[in-house]
């Protein structure tokens, strides 16, 4: 809501079913009942985007006006009397669930978002039983958009534009929009056209956002519904920034890549990367133990460890078998503590010989302030110089 | 010259104008002004010269416009475009000429044109009068005075003129004015903004347009008054894209106002700054509701928000914003000029000043209107309007465009205010008054707006963007013929989530059309559910025929007429016994209601259904009919109580589907009604009894003389082993007149004289005065057999005129022709003379206010009284059913209460129908019940269950073996008559009209344009 800029906020006083609430001047009725505790039901809305009162599942009774008011939208006033459970409100969302029933496919059974959608849910708590078959119904081609990462189904959406909104005032790109009228309306990308020809920069805000199955990662698809994965909380690797974010795991591996609501950094919200690029984790040519070349190593370790099979002579980076004769230059697959060793020796042996202002040092990005702040204290207390950068420089 | 003038030839016109000036070297000048409202007369031409009165012409082609101009000058008489009226002169125009009032006279009578007599014109007042290309025009009418009036005011005062004014908001909503201005000026946030709701989108109404088109300056000046009310200082016009002379014009007035320091920065020297811009709305009908409208003017969608916050609060950019309608602003100007109390002398209490309509659809004069609120809609249609195009039936107005409701005749009398249309169920909306015929189907008429509606909704909420699909579907299907029991209450349901939950006014009044036709037309609705059958025959898909919609028993009627045409009067009548199985009495007495709606009739006249009727039947007259079984014997026993034709109609059809049927009558005879209530010079005895003769043929056992509740009861029936019990008993019973006096002797009650000359009791009344009170079928009845029995004299006293008379029109013909003397406008009061009748006292009439039938309602008036010698008294003003059954519940009516399914509630296995149920009915109505009937109870019979079976009777294709292009010129046959002297003759009751022959029956059916043959062109698949 719009207040005056430099005017003192008041609260007001007023009645949510016969509880009494003080809420701030401005604040919805929503905001009020929920920051006492009454749920009020919504679709549409959602606390991090504007509101549109499109949905009218939040309608509420408010004595003295007639009709009921969308409680994202109403602003209180004090004295207000408003009921969120009244007859009329109750059978408004009933009848609003009805509708687009009608128009939603009728495949739970299969659909990506069963168990974790917002409409299932007020269709449970409602009871609204499926439509008796008739009438158009929309048949929109499934994953029509080459986008490598978002799947839109046209059939499912419910048109609340939390996409359109997510996009336009989280992302600031504005990629979504609603095109035509009446029951033709429908989601459409820039002037109806693919998704990457519309500025999308496939952060996945609009995925995220949804709350049905219209809108699906791409590379999730059949694998990660709610109830088979593990949520784990982690912070994004890819930048300084920290974005938590909860890697969706199932059977020990990342499936999807969501975010978490109540994170202070980021919210909901990821980039393209911390998003959907999740698949290095299970790539066979990650790199899972530290690489010495043979060089490097005593020959003694080396055939003894070899033989007892705590290292392994890798292919890396030649295009040599491992049964082949093993050179100064083969890499060996080590253990972290003969690692170290080999690089903290040669350290010591090279500023020996030439000197601290011989290194440089590079940090990345992709660290945290914190492993910055110690590379900064190696660089210069350790090694000795002030030659240290950072990636994001770049 | 506004948009449809000049679509009608205005600017042709115009050159015309000029060329005849030149021509006659006359030094005049063709001006311009805006729409007069009188679209019927499109192009109008005003002409005026010096020393002669000023004429307006309708009609004024640019190849009329010699001849006008030969008529006004010379004097010739008019070849093409008519007189309109004359104007009176008021005062100069700015460029000399004189200009005239738009009151128009009659140039005869000097009283005003009946388009003119009622309207009051306000806003629309300068429309037509002046140049709206002019601002001298408009500051010659007193134009931009009140703005100077206001400038000099507090802005607190400016916003309680208005308020005391008690102007309501024109758009349709009716919040009253004053109010939102103090609203928008009690928000302390700057800037404000004004704006004007230019867009007009309801079908069919131009009210908006042809102000901003015709007196463009009034809108500014308004808007200008309301920026100074509420601290704004820029203003925006919302005008719809397809109105671009409306654009022009405006855009052309700001450009003139602006020059005259009249709009822009210190208006004329106050200090108050204040500009408009125009903006084209992009065609969504939405954009009309205040939210959508100011979201498209930021750019985005047109989609409306909710609200609170309202607009005077948080609207345009977020400021303080005043939404109104054009006419809003434009009444500003003069209720400043004029004052408040001025205003408030127009129109009523709660509704002050004046309404402008477009008035459209099924009516005379089509037109822009304007009208003090609180005139009724029946001055509107038929004062102003002129009633009905070609004598056609008022059947309901739409008012409030899409998003309104309709009114039936029976609301005619509803002042036009805001709370009294929104009491009677529709709205005042913008101002579009459509008005519908009888022909209209208002099941389609509902459809249309709500497709309207339904394309229109901007998709934003579920109730609105889904709802309206949805109840357009059951719509579409009902209008089909696949309508559902159920449906209604599905529509009920969609209607209720709509206006409860939709986001704006467009999704929560887009049901009131359809749910204004459930409240007044359910019938309507109910007869394309059940039946199948659309009787205004207006639906496509449901209409094979008009004919075959209009008649009750869905005889088919092309089918018919074209195996007679063939020579194939066997299966013709086998077509039509199918439905009807009194063809031959039918073709004697059906009022043919199939002949009223005939296409033909539109061309030339109506085909001669009756007759072609009467002589297929007669011509089977020495083959008696055998009707066929249908269905095997079953030893199930149904008895049916009066062999009336409903009686008789359910018998014959239960008896086809195996029953054992029993029909025990009251009177010595059978045939009810048929018998006792038609004489016989219209109905004679031989194919009356041959088509009773028929049923028996089926195996239907009739008893008469067997009486309800004395020879027999519903109880010593089931004791009997009948499994169901169908009461057609009829409505014998005269009603009595309640007035004193009503047993002396003398008065004789028409149902009662029809029955003694069917019993051939044959009273005397020879030389007698007789009185007949009533206007049925039965007071003619009885009238005519009153001549018949020598009475010397015989009138009929009517409570209404001559176009209420309920009785057919062949039967008010003979009457007159036999010498029946009509008195209309009296009802009878008291019966006077010692123990016999001597003279009957009558009060005059006068016709009031509509009734639920869309009759005006007979007056007494006071101190009318005169009474009028007479020797016999004869009421015969309607019948009641007679009931003498202890388990049967009758109805104060005197008709006996069923439930859906004709059962006694109480009573399973009883069933009632016929007159009994609904009130006197005619033959083939009552036909219609009993095949109803029948159906129902051998569906009980079948499975237990009461109703959702309905009868539909079969349908034909029969081939058109004849050009119909041979048949063009061809006139409609009269059958001969007996001269009266031969009816009147010896107490004779043989029969009037005679049967035609055989070639010309056959040329007559070849007249039939084979409507039905298009339908299965149209339709290309079977009747649902």
């Amino acid at each position: 809501m719009t207040t005056n800029s430099g005017v003192e906020t008041m609260n007001v006083t007023l009645t949510v079913n016969g509880r009494r609430v003080v809420a701030p001047e401005g604040s919805t009725i929503l905001e009020a009942a929920r920051s006492a505790g009454i749920r009020i039901p919504t679709l549409c809305h959602h606390p991090d985007l504007s509101n549109v009162g499109s949905c009218r599942i939040c309608v509420v009774s408010v004595d003295g006006t007639s009709g009921l008011q969308t409680a994202c939208t109403a602003p209180v006033q004090a004295g207000m009397q408003i009921d969120t459970e009244s007859e009329a409100a109750r059978a408004t969302r009933r009848f609003v669930l009805e509708m687009l029933l009608t128009d939603h496919p009728n495949e739970c059974m299969i659909c990506e978002v069963n168990g974790d959608c917002e409409l299932q849910e007020l269709v449970y708590e409602y009871e609204v039983p499926w439509p008796e078959p008739g009438g158009a119904r929309h048949a929109f081609a499934v994953d029509p958009d080459p986008n490598p990462f978002i799947v839109i189904d046209r059939n499912k959406c419910i048109l609340c534009t939390r996409c359109v909104r997510a996009c336009a005032e989280i992302q600031n790109r504005d990629v979504w929009g609603i095109a035509h009228r009446g029951f033709e309306s429908r989601l459409v990308a820039g002037a109806d056209e693919f998704l990457l020809d519309a500025r999308c920069e496939s952060c996945g805000q609009c995925v995220a956002y949804c709350p049905v199955g219209a809108l699906y990662d791409k590379m999730s698809l059949g694998r990660a519904r709610v109830n088979k994965v593990t949520r784990v909380p982690t912070t994004c690797s890819y930048c300084g920034v920290g974005c938590s974010l909860d890697l969706n795991v199932r059977d020990g591996e990342v499936v999807r890549v969501t975010g978490i609501p109540e994170a202070p950094v980021n919210g909901m919200a990821l980039c393209v990367k911390g998003r959907y690029g999740y698949d290095y984790v299970h790539h066979p040519d990650r790199l899972t133990a530290p690489l010495v070349r043979a060089a490097l190593l005593s020959a003694e370790h080396l055939d003894a460890r070899l033989a007892n099979g705590e290292w392994q002579v890798t292919a890396v980076p030649d295009d040599r078998s491992p049964d082949e004769e093993i050179t100064p230059d083969t890499f060996i697959a080590t253990d972290w503590a003969t690692a170290l060793d080999v690089v903290a020796g040669r350290f010591a042996d090279e500023k020996e010989a030439h000197g601290a202002d011989a290194f440089a040092v590079f940090a990345s990005a992709k660290c945290t302030n914190e492993e910055n702040f110690l590379f900064g204290k190696f660089a210069r207390q350790i090694l000795g110089t002030n030659s240290i950068d950072h990636c994001a420089r770049l | 010259m506004g948009t449809c003038g000049i679509a009608a030839g205005a600017e042709a016109t115009r050159d015309a104008v000029d060329r005849e000036l030149e021509q006659r070297s006359l030094a005049g000048e063709a001006g311009r002004v805006g729409c007069m409202g009188m679209c019927s007369f499109e192009p109008i031409l005003e002409l005026h010269a010096a020393g002669s009165p000023y004429m307006v012409y309708g009609r004024a082609t640019a190849e009329a416009v010699p001849g006008i101009f030969a008529a006004y000058l010379e004097g010739t008489s008019l070849q093409q475009g008519v007189v309109v009226g004359e104007g009176r002169p008021v005062f100069t125009r700015s460029n000399g000429s004189a200009l005239e009032s738009l009151s128009l006279v009659d140039p005869e009578t000097g009283d005003p044109i009946p388009f003119h007599r009622k309207q009051v014109r306000v806003v629309l007042s300068n429309c037509g009068l002046i140049d709206p290309e002019s601002v001298d025009d408009y500051l010659a009418v007193g134009g931009y005075e009140a703005l100077e009036t206001v400038l000099a005011m507090d802005a607190e005062q400016v916003v309680d003129t208005v308020i005391r004014s008690g102007l309501r908001g024109r758009g349709g909503g009716g919040f009253p004015t004053g109010r939102k201005w103090q609203l928008a000026r009690s928000t302390e946030r700057w800037p404000k903004y004004v704006i004007c709701n230019a867009d007009e989108g309801d079908p069919g109404a131009f009210m908006d347009r042809s102000v901003l088109e015709g007196d463009p300056h009034a809108v500014i000046e308004g808007m200008a008054i309301a920026g100074y009310a509420i601290g704004a200082a820029v203003g925006y016009v919302y005008c719809r894209a397809e109105y671009p002379l409306a654009i022009r014009r405006l855009e052309g007035a700001l450009a003139a106002a602006r020059e005259l320091r009249l709009l822009g920065r210190d208006i004329l020297g106050s200090g108050f700054d204040f500009d408009i811009q125009v903006k084209a709305g992009a065609g969504a009908f939405v954009c009309g509701e205040e939210t959508a409208l100011m979201a498209s003017i930021h750019g985005e969608r047109g989609q409306p928000w909710p609200r609170p916050p309202y607009p005077a609060v948080a609207g345009l950019w977020d400021q303080p914003s005043n939404v109104n309608n054009v006419k809003s602003y434009a009444f500003v100007p003069r209720i400043v000029r004029q004052g408040a109390a001025w205003f408030r002398s127009l129109g009523t209490e709660g509704s002050p000043g004046t309404a402008v309509f477009a008035l459209s659809g099924m009516v005379n004069r089509t037109g822009l209107i304007e009208v003090p609120m609180g005139i009724t809609l029946h001055d509107v249609v038929f004062d102003i309007g002129g009633g009905i195009p070609g004598g056609k039936q008022f059947k309901a107005v739409q008012t409030g465009g899409p998003l309104g409701g309709c009114l039936p005749a029976a609301n005619l009398d509803t002042p036009v205010d805001f709370d009294s249309l929104t009491a009677a169920g529709s709205v005042m909306g913008s101002g579009g008054m459509i008005v519908a015929d009888e022909t209209t189907c208002m099941v389609e008429f509902a459809t249309y707006f709500l497709r309207f509606a339904c394309d229109e909704s901007c998709g934003k909420c579920p109730p609105c963007r889904i709802g309206s699909l949805r109840m357009l579907e059951i719509l579409e299907r009902i209008t089909a013929g696949r309508g559902r029991p159920d449906d209604l209450d599905r529509i009920r349901h969609l209607a209720g989530g709509m206006q409860q939950g939709s986001l704006c006014g467009l999704g929560q009044l887009t049901p009131s059309p359809v749910l204004s036709v459930l409240r007044h037309f359910e019938d309507e609705l109910w007869a394309h559910i059940t039946e199948g059958r659309c009787p205004a025959a207006a639906c496509q898909k449901l209409v094979r025929s008009p004919c075959v919609s209009a008649c009750p028993a869905g005889v088919d009627v092309p089918a018919y007429l074209a195996l007679v045409a063939q020579g194939r009067r066997s299966e013709a009548l086998a077509v039509h016994r199918e439905a009807n199985p009194f063809a031959m009495i039918c073709g004697r007495v059906c009022p043919a209601f199939c002949e009223d709606v005939c296409r033909r009739g539109q061309i030339d006249e109506p085909i001669a259904i009756r007759h072609v009727k009467r002589f297929m039947a007669d011509h089977e007259f020495a083959e008696p009919w055998t009707p066929p079984r249908l269905a095997p014997s079953k030893d199930v026993r149904v008895a049916v109580v009066g062999a009336g034709p409903c009686g008789l109609t359910t018998a014959l059809r239960l008896a086809q589907q195996g029953y054992r049927v029993t029909v025990f009558e009251r009177m010595p005879e059978p045939g009810g009604m048929m018998t006792y209530g038609i004489p016989s010079y219209r109905l004679p005895r031989a194919p009356l009894f041959a088509e009773i003769d028929h049923i028996r043929r089926a195996g239907v056992e009739i008893r008469c003389g067997m009486q309800l509740g004395t020879d027999f009861t519903i109880k010593s029936l089931r004791e009997d082993g009948y499994a169901a019990i169908v009461l057609a008993l009829g409505a014998h019973r005269s009603r009595s007149l309640n007035i004193d006096g009503e047993d002396k002797d003398g008065v004789y009650h028409g149902v009662q004289m029809l029955r003694d000359v069917a019993s051939d009791q044959l009273p005397d009344l020879s030389g007698k005065r007789v009185v007949v009170v009533g206007g049925g079928d039965t007071a003619m009845d009885a009238a005519r057999s009153a001549r018949r029995l020598g009475a010397e004299e015989v009138r009929v006293v009517y409570r209404r005129t001559r176009d209420e008379l309920p009785a057919i029109r062949e039967e008010i013909e003979g009457a007159v022709e036999e010498g029946v003397v009509f008195d209309f406008l009296v009802t009878p009061v008291a019966v006077l003379g010692d123990g016999s009748v001597n003279a009957v006292r009558l009060q005059r009439q006068s016709l009031g206010n509509f009734d639920s039938s869309g009759r005006r309602r007979p007056v007494p008036i006071a101190g009318s009284e005169f009474d009028l010698p007479c020797d016999v008294l004869v009421p015969a003003i309607g019948q009641i059913t007679w009931l003498d059954d202890d388990s049967l519940r009758a109805r104060q009516a005197g008709t006996i209460d069923i439930g859906k399914a004709f059962e006694l509630g109480d009573v399973p296995g009883v069933f009632a129908a016929g007159d009994a149920v609904s009130g006197p009915a005619t033959v083939v109505q009552s036909v219609a019940q009993g095949n109803q009937v029948a159906i129902t109870v051998r569906h009980w019979l079948e499975t237990g269950e009461l109703g959702g079976v309905y009868y539909r009777p079969v349908r034909h294709d029969i081939a058109q073996l004849y050009d119909p292009q041979d048949y063009a010129e061809s006139r409609r046959p009269e059958p001969g008559m007996l001269s009266v002297e031969e009816r009147l003759a010896g107490r004779d009751f043989s029969e009037v009209e005679r049967v035609l022959d055989a070639a010309a029956i056959e040329e007559e059916c070849k007249r039939c344009l084979r409507c039905d043959l298009e339908w299965l062109q149209r339709i290309g698949e079977p009747m649902p």
